[in-house]
């Protein structure tokens, strides 16, 4: 995203803008990040409220099944006569959840790994960069399916934690290379001298530096996460044992004829229209972020 | 030149060795599987009446290992198996060797995603060069946002998006299979026709897919080039817009063909979830249907073709790479 110029307002240097300020001011300076914003609230609090609303087990009804949107099912119903909307709904909870997962997973593997191998280079790192060569290497997906096989990733959590473990490595690479300059630098320098310990300067020094970079990169893996653990079910990789997305689209496409059929339109397109908006609404919020922590950004 | 062939002897052996880890990531993810499959494999012979020589020699055939030997000696057995690219044979397909398997469906997948890869590529270049050159304007713009988009798109939302209105809303496309069954195939004309008439919509996902990506890439390095003081000094002394447009066209293109080349190996990956949709024979649809079919011979060989070829593909790249630019001689 290109450094717009900004709106200039004179800041007084007795009384600096709080973080929320200067964060309300990143997001509301373009409408578009607003947007981005409201959308990502909207699914937030679908995740959360959403289930609540519905049984455990949705009604099924097969005297009614595709049934053309009406008041009692806005989306239609699937091919079982199950309300479509309501299968949306319930589903958000599982792909926000393992999507966040595994976001922070790949950020704080990748974050941990790329300070400590940029900080200390030698032979850890060297074994660290290797590692991270093999998972930039392997493709990812056919990695995943193959290791489908052994480890059954179908709640939230294990889901999270494979996509962090197979996708910290591009990550770790770019912020062992920001801090193996960083470390150079005059204050790092300083804080040596003044006898900080190295974890100190580590956690207070150098990660603040990176921090705009690996804010970003979350909100990336959040989407990253999302296509991928959609991909897993709907290649229906992941025994089916939840309702997500992803598990819509599998049974959409590979059981329920949907892909023949012209009047199961709203059940295919509706978890798609859900994927596609969220992914739109992170890349559209991702520079406020970038605005939010970096620094030079902020006070041109 | 000579510090370019020792950097290629070091890449090939830095692959050669990724090769080997993966190979052995393979032999152990057969180990660790839930109900050992070899375990399951040689119960079942024995139980229809084979003799236990006979079932440990079937087995093997299968898997590249025999249960009951040590670990070291199974996996030693296994990489000099693949070594001598032997993968092992097929369940599902009863007994075909892998390799076989593999290479019958490489062409499928090479031609599919080759044409869908160019053709994006080609696309995404144009595209970019257009938002670069328009990059002030709300035409620019449009472009540029209308590649973020896309690019945002997965490949197999683009799939089932095609499929699903090009066959089924909007019927003018034909779903599923390579080309049509009632045809012969060899090389008439109906043949050909049937082929690429199943081929645009598996090729359309792909290039519709990718070239986003691209024409964010091609952009991003136009406007770098655009910056460039020979760019200026060729503006100020009045060279034609045409010339003016070669100058820049083969400076930003450069590091597009890394890229390019890196995709022409994951691309044998790459297609899984196009080739699955469309019923499409190649690679990624043969490792889909192993897995469904719990043929782990199969899969385990597919994942190991892809991988290799992605490696590779990560070589000559590097290589292409210092061949294109002069000034990277670094090693």
């Amino acid at each position: 995203m290109a450094a717009a110029p900004m709106a200039t307002r004179p800041v007084n240097p007795w009384n600096p803008p709080s973080f929320w300020q200067i964060a309300w001011h990143a997001v509301t300076r373009k409408p578009g990040r607003l947007i981005g914003l409201g959308i990502l609230i909207f699914y937030i609090l679908m995740a959360i409220v959403g289930p609540m609303l519905y049984p455990r087990m949705l009604p099924i009804n097969p005297s009614n099944v595709y049934a053309p949107p009406t008041w009692a099912h806005p989306l239609g119903t699937d091919f079982e006569g199950t309300d479509v909307l309501a299968l949306i709904i319930t589903g958000s909870r599982y792909v926000l959840t393992s999507a966040g997962l595994a976001a922070f997973f790949t950020v704080g593997i990748g974050t941990m790994l790329g300070l400590i191998s940029g900080y200390f280079p030698g032979l850890v790192a060297g074994v660290i960069m290797r590692i991270a060569d093999f998972f930039l290497t392997v493709p990812g997906f056919p990695l995943l399916v193959a290791l489908s096989t052994v480890w059954h990733f179908g709640s939230p959590v294990s889901m999270g934690l494979v996509l962090g473990l197979t996708g910290w490595a591009g990550l770790a690479r770019a912020v062992r290379s920001q801090t193996l300059s960083l470390r150079e630098r005059g204050f790092v320098e300083a804080a040596r001298g003044l006898g900080l310990t190295r974890f100190e300067i580590i956690v207070s020094e150098i990660f603040p530096n990176t921090a705009p970079f690996v804010a970003m990169h979350f909100l990336m893996a959040v989407t990253g996460a999302i296509y991928a653990q959609v991909g897993l079910f709907f290649l229906g990789v992941v025994p089916v044992s939840t309702n997500n997305w992803g598990v819509m689209l599998n049974l959409a496409f590979s059981q329920a004829g949907a892909m023949y059929s012209t009047r199961a339109l709203l059940y295919l397109l509706s978890p798609i229209a859900c994927i596609m908006s969220l992914s739109l609404g992170i890349v559209l919020f991702l520079g406020a972020v970038d605005e939010m922590l970096n620094p030079r950004l902020r006070k041109v | 030149m000579q510090a370019l062939w020792i950097r290629l002897v070091r890449r090939v052996v830095g692959g050669v060795v990724m090769v080997l880890v993966v190979t052995s990531f393979t032999f152990f993810l057969v180990h660790v599987m839930p109900g050992n499959p070899v375990q399951t494999e040689l119960d079942t012979l024995l139980q229809q009446g084979m003799s236990p020589l006979q079932a440990q020699a079937q087995v093997r055939a299968m898997y590249g290992f025999v249960p009951h030997a040590p670990l070291y000696i199974q996996y030693v057995h296994y990489i000099w198996q693949v070594l001598h690219f032997d993968l092992g044979r097929s369940i599902s397909y009863s007994g075909v060797p892998v390799l076989h398997l593999l290479m019958q469906a490489m062409p499928w997948t090479i031609i599919m995603v080759l044409t869908g890869l160019l053709l994006s590529f080609v696309i995404g270049m144009i595209t970019g060069v257009l938002a670069a050159a328009n990059r002030n304007s709300q035409a620019g713009d449009g472009l540029s946002l209308l590649a973020t988009f896309l690019h945002g798109i997965p490949q197999f939302m683009m799939a089932l998006l095609l499929a699903y209105v090009f066959t089924t809303i909007w019927k003018i496309f034909p779903f599923g299979a390579p080309y049509n069954a009632a045809i012969t195939p060899g090389w008439n004309g109906a043949f050909v026709g049937s082929l690429l008439r199943h081929a645009i919509l598996p090729v359309a996902a792909y290039a519709l897919s990718g070239f986003g990506g691209w024409a964010l890439a091609m952009r991003g390095s136009v406007t770098s080039v655009l910056g460039e003081d020979y760019i200026q000094a060729a503006q100020l002394r009045g060279v034609s817009p045409l010339i003016q447009l070669r100058y820049i066209a083969r400076n930003a293109i450069l590091p597009l063909f890394t890229i390019l080349t890196l995709s022409i190996g994951f691309m044998f990956g790459g297609a899984l979830f196009i080739e699955t949709i469309f019923d499409y024979p190649g690679l990624g649809y043969m490792m889909y249907s192993a897995l469904n079919a719990r043929d782990y011979p199969l899969m385990d060989g597919a994942f190991l073709m892809i991988t290799i070829a992605v490696i590779f593909a990560n070589i000559a790249a590097d290589v292409l790479y210092s061949v294109l630019d002069p000034r990277i001689q670094r090693f």
